[in-house]
């Protein structure tokens, strides 16, 4: 059996190698299915790499608590992550950041409210304006890099705000508008303090600080006549401790609300989910888009072989005539539809790797590497000359010997 | 008893058919032959009265409509495709008019291609190819393509893989076909020498004067053998041990055989 492997081999690599122009545009068909697949999985995963790093770089002892409803279904991702453009009622409420607070082990609890509105000031107005809510424990928990001012605290007054460098571009076309002023829902704040600008714009709470405006979420309750929390925020004593705290906060929002579970705590690499998850989502729909590439990669192996098959109907009849059986007939060019994919699949890992390579150089996204997506290259690569080759193959081996030792090419 | 032990191939009552209804036609019609090793049998006849079909049938690359075929006393009528090509790697070599040699492929890997199918390794397919060739004085082309060798060359190639896997029956369809006289007698040497070692050849051609090599002559008409002759050179080429032994009494059922066919032939 193994000498006749061999042999396939041998066979193919002849056969290939004498229509070699006819090879090669098969096999980039396949090369370029494979880049795409592999151009998009190396992207998403550098991606979903950058979010994991962020959080990582939070701080490996937050605990976040989010509203929640089923966590597994793809809509409550979507949900989770476009949470600020919510309509929907969030399930938490002013009184569990202090129920959190409250939990033992707990050092800091910072809500996040997020709301969009205008903004306005004598000469400019922003119309639709991140503004996020929360309390001056937010500092400690996010240590923010501050470049005028001073952040949030228990001694200001209620209408004092801390400005994004973006947004304080936007509004008042200076970088240190401290001590302006700016009116939101018909309350004139101040501003104390404005953020350095942030170069990463993905970050665990989906936001993007450089364009928002964070003022006292108990002022903001005031104004907008209810909070939509997106999500609490809480810094561990200890990391060890993670689980216990989260299992306590479980225990005490519990209480809360009369044994309802519509929220969800995460700690650690689980917080990133939510965003990881839809990232997945997306590159697995991508891939799909890039599969369908494959599929034509693929008719095109298909296509050749069966102009192959049909050029050797002669060889065939002899082969058939010196004792080959209709299996050996098979196997010969299921092999050679073999090596034609594989070869496009090895050309198209380079290309792949190539053209991310090309695109790390202008993007943040570095080219990631990683055995999940060798498997899927390979196992695609012999899914395809499997089910591309075997109608030709079975075309040829089904051949009469006599009709084929007639034909002439 | 022993007579039977040298019976390679016997036909019984072999028909085959095309067509239905109107347009039946016959090929072979009601056929019956019994081949012994080391005969070298030419058919004769025109065109169209069944030779080529008889050798493709005794060769298992075709199937009768009717009929039993047994091949060393083994019933081969019914059996698979699968089965039809080990045989046909084993037993039969295969000798054609227009050579069939594939063309991609050099004259030794030509050769050598009947063991690929019996698995044997490269090289010894190699080594059995290249003496083969050694032995038609071919070995200096072993690395030619079929298409820069003359027509005797390739005819000669062709038949060195027809015996290069040592097959009981080689068939030959009219091997001189394609050739000038003096490749063929090349060519008709070359199966005079290798019936001289025992093999068994069954051998279609439209050529009289080459019946000089055969031992045996039958001409066939419409489907069914119209004489069934031995020839001179049965006695004087060398054969099996057995074979002469028993050679008058084979004889004497070959006559019987075709003594049967005959009657049939008048209705």
């Amino acid at each position: 059996m193994s000498l006749l492997v061999r042999t396939h081999i041998r066979l193919a690599r002849a056969s290939i190698k004498q229509n070699r122009t006819r090879s090669f545009l098969t096999c980039l068909g396949i090369a370029i299915g494979i880049a795409s697949i592999i151009l998009i999985l190396s992207l998403t995963g550098s991606i979903s790499n950058l979010i994991k790093g962020e959080t990582k770089n939070i701080g490996a002892d937050l605990i976040v608590i989010r509203p929640s409803h089923n966590k597994d279904s793809i809509t409550s991702i979507v949900e989770e992550l476009t949470a600020a453009n919510s309509f929907e009622r969030s399930s938490l409420t002013l009184a569990d950041i202090s129920t959190v607070s409250e939990v033992e082990g707990v050092t800091a609890t910072a809500p996040i409210a997020i709301s969009t509105n205008t903004l306005s000031n004598e000469e400019n107005t922003v119309p639709s304006a991140t503004i996020l809510g929360t309390t001056p424990e937010f500092n400690t928990i996010e240590p923010l890099a501050l470049r005028y001012g001073v952040f949030l605290n228990e001694k200001n007054s209620d209408t004092a705000a801390v400005i994004g460098h973006n947004l304080a571009l936007n509004l008042y076309k200076t970088s240190n508008p401290v001590g302006r002023t700016l009116t939101f829902q018909g309350q004139r704040f101040i501003i104390i303090g404005v953020l350095d600008e942030i170069e990463e714009s993905v970050n665990f709470d989906n936001v993007n600080f450089n364009n928002v405006l964070f003022i006292n979420i108990n002022t903001m309750d005031k104004l907008m006549g209810s909070t939509q929390i997106q999500q609490i925020n809480a810094r561990a004593l200890n990391t060890s401790l993670l689980e216990p705290i989260s299992e306590n906060i479980v225990k005490a929002l519990k209480d809360n609300r009369y044994g309802d579970t519509n929220f969800s705590v995460s700690y650690g690499d689980s917080i990133s989910h939510p965003a990881s998850n839809l990232l997945n989502i997306i590159s697995t729909l991508l891939a799909l888009v890039a599969g369908i590439s494959l599929v034509v990669g693929g008719i095109g192996v298909m296509n050749i072989m069966l102009v192959s098959v049909s050029e050797r109907t002669h060889e065939i009849g002899i082969r058939k005539a010196v004792g080959a059986s209709g299996q050996n007939i098979l196997m010969q060019f299921m092999f050679e539809a073999l090596i034609l994919s594989a070869i496009g699949g090895v050309l198209g890992v380079f290309l792949g790797y190539f053209v991310a390579f090309l695109v790390s150089l202008v993007t943040p996204f570095s080219p990631f590497i990683s055995w999940q997506i060798v498997a899927i290259t390979i196992v695609t690569t012999i899914a395809v000359g499997v089910i591309f080759g075997t109608y030709p193959a079975l075309k040829a081996s089904c051949k009469k010997p006599i009709d084929s030792l007639r034909h002439y090419v | 008893m022993s007579v039977l032990d040298n019976t390679i191939i016997k036909l019984n009552g072999i028909t085959k058919r095309y067509g239905y209804g109107d347009t039946t036609s016959y090929a072979l019609k009601d056929f019956d032959l019994e081949v012994k090793r080391g005969e070298f049998i030419m058919i004769m006849g025109p065109s169209g009265c069944g030779k080529t079909t008889l050798l493709n049938i005794i060769g298992l690359l075709d199937r009768s409509t009717e009929g039993e075929y047994l091949l060393n006393g083994e019933d081969v009528s019914d059996i698979s495709a699968r089965r039809q090509a080990r045989l046909r790697a084993k037993k039969i070599g295969f000798v054609f008019q227009d050579f069939n040699l594939i063309q991609n492929l050099t004259v030794i890997e030509n050769v050598a291609l009947p063991l690929v199918y019996v698995n044997r390794p490269r090289t010894v397919r190699l080594k059995a190819a290249s003496n083969a060739l050694k032995r038609f004085h071919l070995n200096e082309r072993e690395y030619y393509r079929p298409d820069q060798l003359s027509g005797g060359q390739k005819q000669r190639v062709a038949i060195a893989r027809a015996i290069v896997s040592d097959p009981e029956i080689i068939l030959a369809d009219e091997p001189t076909g394609n050739l000038d006289s003096r490749s063929s007698s090349i060519v008709m040497e070359e199966l005079r020498a290798i019936h001289e070692e025992g093999n068994t050849i069954i051998m279609v051609t439209h050529n009289p004067s080459l019946t000089v090599y055969a031992t045996r002559v039958i001409n066939m008409l419409d489907g069914q053998i119209d004489t069934d002759v031995k020839t001179v050179a049965d006695h004087n080429l060398p054969q099996p041990i057995e074979v002469k032994a028993k050679k008058r009494r084979a004889r004497k059922i070959s006559r019987t055989i075709s003594s049967e066919i005959n009657p049939e032939e008048e209705k």
